[in-house]
């Protein structure tokens, strides 16, 4: 690697390195650009406009997210003329942007930067709304409405996820995210992973299945591993009472998914709460059926029962299959539990390939 | 082989390879987060090689497709062998250095020509060498394998046949190189790790071993049996021919997942006592004496070890329904009731500190340590080692590393007159195992709402059977009926079912011949016959 060098952002000393953005220079530094239509999984697109900034020797602003940094160079993030530009930027997009349709929706990205800038909707909506109509898929809803056309959805199903379900479809004020012949999602090569959701950065994408739910003022998220694959990614579960409601991806660069997931560790949770799910310890009763019955007679039926094939037999007619699904301590629980409980090393998990 | 059984490198490498060589491991259905960055690489002018007797999504980006027959995998790579000693792409320094037993494995693969390769594999030699020259020329260059692999009566040869090809090039402990199993489920690392194993305790260390034995009497204040016990495969054999008569299956529906499910069923039914721990009403549920309801995973703290050996938590995020609870506390209150005295663990944390301090790969993870570092990566022997993200840097954990010469062995059932199709089987994107989770969402149920067999169309035209028309296939073992999926992702005479449907058990056809080493069931190979199912309608697949 060639060496790094220094460069100059709102004043001070920063460490660039040779072929890095602006942006990448001064996210190091601890400056922070705002961007709309930049997301570090894609490459660069430059089309948001948002992440302008002043750089020495150049009349025009020039995106953050784009601009190659040289040494010496001297560049301004927050000025009069930078803040200016991205009020009257917010501006544009808020006539091209309904409000959120739900009370309780998340403040997007753009409203967030809205108020940060002091946008506000004085300019005259767009004639000509974009329109969409409701794709039947069970997990993705878009409202062309909110959408700005930044086209992050699109570049991560292209760069990211590489099936290209999604494309920008139509000419000029038209302009929308479609599939590419108008086809539903799911008769496209669409995955279903919903990354096109977190990337997105004004609501337009969004889950369906929250939406069928009670209204909830408050979630919190909780983070923790997929139950799934041995990929390992991390999740977070947002739970409103008692109830998983949503999971989501930790942010890009935090954690060995980088932000995304799959069907299965993004849609697939409504096996947590489903009404099929055992309750109650069951015992075979004299008639040869399962019946309820209390913990304490369950648990002893169950060590009697295995105790008494070891009397009958020796412990090596006992046999514990463990399971990969469960924790590690539960893992370590159930070798313990054959080899000291019973005293037989016939233990194995149910998938050591 | 290498000294210690996972991936040698981390997730994150992938992104910065030049080459990955994808075999057996139908990557975007399977683990579709590793494939995510595999497309970062092949984006970033990575070249990709992948063996696969399908046409996988991966073959799409890929430089090199070698549609090799199932279960010639040990031909397909002593050719590729054969390649780089021949052409002396071999690294030597690496091999003299780290490793023992190379001119045996030279003088095996001198037997493998390409050209002979091709007549046994369908992959045009051409082909081979190709992919033998990239692999052996490319610094940063991995091996990706997962259950196409594995899953043979000769699984243990494959994995010998790729570890050869690792070693000969050096492509050990370099970083985005190594040889790279990815774990099929969330914690089959974790629970191999904890010790869930007939002939090793947690972290690896051998039950044979009497040292290792008396320091888990001392620990857990029993004597313990000297004596290895049976794999699950071994468990199951055991169980149909009535040697194995009590059984508590916690967490697996072994009806639906092991091969050759009638006689599993046979074992169930003349099984003297049956304890089954799960979420739901499994099939393997219904045969049970008692059943324990379980929490899953949003309801119980604990960790998960993923496919690179990261260690991280799994956190309770909401109740249990009902009284049902977490398998840990359920564990311990069993061996209470049958007169053992674990302790009053306070929490999954307490366990974990227990196994650490039991097993120097793990000896200094804990959950305190995860709270405040994220995961950690084993071999983490102290509380202020950073954790491990490539394995064997500097040279092989073991000392040095061993060849393996491996001949080829056929698979234990080929198709034949009676039984003229090669039944391969797995993983589809949107359904996991035997489904009792995703067939309780929307999603995969609307994509994929039945079970189905892949057949190529010229197989499909010679029995006169229309896409979506519904068929029996039946094997020596059992038959189920599926609906035909006309597909140009399978080679002429071979088929390709998943497993995910209860209804129509896959498994009642797989064949239970099990690996000799690990017991690993010959999922990936075996003879059926398709026959039309008369005035059954037809759907689309």
């Amino acid at each position: 690697m060639s060496e790094a060098f220094r460069i100059r952002i709102d004043g001070r000393e920063v460490e660039a390195r040779p072929g890095e953005t602006v942006l990448a220079a001064a996210a190091r530094a601890g400056i922070e650009v705002p961007t709309l239509c930049q997301d570090e999984r894609l490459d660069p697109m430059g089309s948001c406009r948002m992440c302008l900034v002043e750089v020495e020797g150049q009349r025009r602003l020039q995106p953050a997210c784009a601009w190659r940094v040289e040494p010496g160079q001297a560049v301004t993030t927050q000025s009069e003329r930078v803040d200016r530009h991205r009020r009257l930027l917010l501006e544009l997009y808020l006539a091209d942007h309904t409000p959120p349709r739900e009370p309780n929706a998340p403040e997007s990205e753009v409203l967030a930067l809205a108020r940060r800038y002091g946008a506000e909707r004085r300019l005259d909506p767009v004639e000509a709304p974009r329109e969409g109509r409701e794709d039947p898929n069970p997990y993705i809803t878009f409202d062309p409405g909110q959408c700005i056309l930044c086209a992050r959805c699109v570049r991560y199903c292209d760069e990211v996820e590489g099936v290209n379900a999604i494309t920008l479809a139509g000419r000029g004020a038209r302009t929308t995210i479609a599939t590419a012949a108008q086809i539903g999602l799911l008769e496209s090569t669409c995955e279903l992973c919903g990354g096109c959701i977190d990337t997105c950065p004004t609501g337009a994408l969004r889950e369906k299945k929250p939406a069928s739910l009670p209204v909830v003022q408050e979630t919190r998220a909780v983070r923790t591993t997929c139950n799934f694959c041995g990929v390992g990614c991390q999740l977070d579960l947002h739970v409103a009472g008692d109830r998983v409601v949503r999971v989501g991806s930790p942010p890009p660069g935090t954690t060995v998914n980088d932000g995304n997931l799959c069907v299965k560790g993004r849609f697939a949770y409504d096996f947590i709460h489903h009404p099929d799910r055992l309750q109650t310890p069951l015992v075979r009763g004299r008639d040869g059926a399962l019946r309820e019955a209390s913990w304490e007679e369950a648990l002893a039926r169950a060590a009697e029962g295995l105790l008494a094939v070891k009397e009958r037999h020796d412990a090596d007619a006992l046999g514990f299959i463990s399971s990969s699904r469960c924790t590690v301590e539960e893992n370590y629980l159930v070798q313990k539990l054959a080899r000291a409980a019973f005293g037989t090393n016939n233990c194995h998990q149910c998938a050591a390939t | 082989m290498f000294g210690a059984g996972a991936m040698t490198n981390s997730i994150p490498e992938i992104r910065d390879a030049d080459l990955l060589f994808v075999i057996g491991s139908n990557t975007t259905e399977a683990h579709p987060i590793i494939a995510m960055e595999m497309k970062r690489a092949v984006r970033r002018g990575a070249k990709l090689i992948v063996a696969d007797p399908r046409e996988i999504w991966l073959t799409r980006i890929a430089d090199l497709h070698l549609q090799l027959r199932p279960g010639t995998d040990v031909w397909l790579l002593n050719a590729m062998a054969h390649v780089i000693v021949g052409e002396g792409l071999v690294d030597e320094a690496f091999i003299s250095a780290h490793t023992e037993g190379f001119e045996a494995v030279a003088e095996t693969v001198r037997d493998y020509p390409p050209e002979e390769a091709e007549r046994v594999t369908g992959v045009p030699a051409a082909a081979i060498r190709e992919a033998a020259r990239l692999y052996a020329t490319t610094r940063k260059a991995g091996i990706y394998y997962t259950l196409g692999i594995t899953e043979h009566s000769h699984g243990t040869d494959n994995v010998y046949a790729l570890a050869n090809l690792v070693l000969m090039t050096g492509h050990l402990g370099v970083r985005s190189a190594g040889m790279n199993p990815l774990r099929g489920q969330n914690n089959v690392q974790g629970a191999n790790d904890a010790g869930a194993s007939p002939v090793f305790y947690p972290g690896y260390q051998p039950v044979e071993d009497e040292g290792v034995r008396r320091k888990f009497e001392e620990a857990w204040g029993v004597p313990l049996s000297a004596k290895n016990g049976l794999n699950l495969n071994a468990m199951m054999a055991a169980l149909a021919a009535g040697r194995l008569k009590g059984l508590y299956v916690m967490g697996e529906d072994i009806v639906l997942s092991e091969p050759n499910a009638g006689k599993v069923e046979q074992g169930l039914n003349q099984c003297e006592f049956l304890v089954v721990q799960d979420i739901f009403m499994t099939e393997t549920a219904r045969f049970a004496d008692v059943v324990l309801p379980a929490a899953c995973f949003a309801e119980k703290d604990g960790v998960f070890t993923n496919s690179d050996r990261r260690v991280q938590r799994v956190r309770k995020a909401v109740p249990p329904p009902g009284q049902a609870r977490a398998d840990w506390e359920i564990i311990c209150d069993l061996a209470r009731a049958a007169g053992y005295p674990m302790p009053d663990y306070a929490g999954p944390a307490e366990v974990y500190a227990e196994m650490a301090r039991l097993s120097p790969k793990f000896a200094g993870i804990s959950h305190e340590r995860i709270e405040a570092e994220g995961g950690l990566q084993w071999p983490c022997p102290t509380a202020d080692h950073p954790g491990t993200p490539t394995l064997h840097e500097g040279g092989p954990l073991r000392g040095k590393a061993i060849f393996q010469p491996v001949n080829y062995r056929p698979s234990a059932e080929l198709p034949d007159p009676e039984y003229p199709l090669l039944l391969s089987t797995g993983r589809t994107l949107y359904h996991y195992n035997a489904a009792t989770q995703t067939r309780r969402d929307a999603g995969p149920v609307l994509r994929q709402p039945h079970n189905f067999v892949e057949m190529h169309r010229r197989d499909a035209r010679r029995l006169g059977l229309e896409d979506g028309e519904r068929v029996v296939v039946a094997s020596r073992r059992g038959r189920i009926e599926a609906h035909v999926c006309v597909s140009p992702r399978v080679r002429p005479g071979c088929v390709w079912m998943p497993f995910h449907f209860a209804e129509s058990p896959t498994n009642r056809l797989t064949n239970d011949a099990g690996d000799a080493v690990t017991g690993t069931g010959e999922y990936k190979v075996c003879a059926v016959r398709v026959e039309k199912l008369s005035g059954a309608p037809a759907s689309a697949c």
